[in-house]
């Protein structure tokens, strides 16, 4: 009966990543495990596939099906994982917009990160955008200091610039569309629909 | 912005070309082919989706993330998924 019983374990894991880390004990929540996803994003040479959720940052390699829970700074552990924007022109630069901690960046595609916050008005970050042409960057942050503002520095140093689409933002992207003013388009997608705004602020 | 559900919550948005777009919604996958002026559904019968995202190296390669956390993957632009997880 044992014996049967572990067979049984041990086909479950195998058809389950999720079980898998918590029979490794790298991850322990029930269901799938993520609970809430909030944001999806592609490393710029296609190979690693990020997850947000609510129970922080994932990773998963090569078009495999194990996903490893992404260690974050131990200042910002319990990461609510809003946004994932890779730089599209380094693979190794990845950023990430969470809902107390702000901004943080990886330079080392995801092994370590460090939050990037000086000049936001507020750490409840919902969206990054990164210009392709460029590399200027655009966080939104909600409730306090409300708005979207502007890192030409790779998120050294933030300016706020607008106050943003307001209400309930889902994220932030830079779509390559000139403006015919000089600038690309931001579009939002918000609980009011899919909205969109020229980013020469 | 034709095309797209009207007074819905958008959850997701991803974006390749530039003018092709998807987005993700609790209704299902939407794309336009036409930087976003208009929206077809696509993806079956996928719904409560949290994200979207497109492979930078294989443009046609589309995933999906449902708000509860399981993933499906398109290798041609969205018209047939494979659930992942």
């Amino acid at each position: 009966m044992k014996r049967r019983l572990y067979l049984g374990v041990l086909i479950a894991v195998a058809f389950n990543p999720v079980l898998l880390f918590a029979a490794q004990g790298n991850y322990t929540t029930g269901g799938t495990g993520f609970e809430h996803v909030h944001a999806l994003g592609i490393d710029a040479d296609g190979r690693t596939l990020f997850l947000g959720a609510h129970t922080g940052l994932f990773r998963r390699e090569n078009g495999g099906r194990s996903w490893q829970k992404v260690a974050l700074p131990a200042s910002a552990s319990h990461l609510d994982v809003m946004a994932i924007t890779p730089d599209p022109k380094n693979s190794k630069t990845i950023y990430i917009g969470a809902h107390e901690a702000g901004v943080l960046k990886s330079a080392d595609g995801g092994v370590t990160w460090k939050e990037i916050n000086s000049g936001l008005g507020g750490v409840d970050v919902h969206g990054i955008a990164i210009d392709p042409n460029d590399g200027k960057l655009h966080a939104l942050v909600r409730d306090k200091g409300e708005g979207i503002y502007r890192s030409t520095n790779g998120g050294g140093k933030w300016i706020r610039v607008d106050d943003g689409p307001g209400g309930e933002v889902k994220g932030l992207y830079s779509v390559n569309i000139s403006t015919g003013m000089g600038g690309i388009f931001l579009y939002a997608p918000t609980a009011e629909g899919l909205k969109r705004n020229p980013d020469c602020f | 912005m034709g095309g797209l559900p009207t007074n819905r919550t958008v959850n997701g948005f991803a974006v390749v070309d530039p003018k092709i777009m998807y987005v993700a919604m609790r209704d299902g996958l939407f794309k336009s082919t036409d930087a976003g002026e208009t929206w077809k559904r696509t993806g079956g019968e996928l719904k409560n989706l949290a994200a979207v995202a497109i492979n930078p190296k294989k443009p046609n390669e589309v995933y999906v993330a449902t708000m509860d956390g399981k993933i499906y993957m398109s290798a041609d632009a969205g018209m047939k998924w494979k659930k992942q997880q």
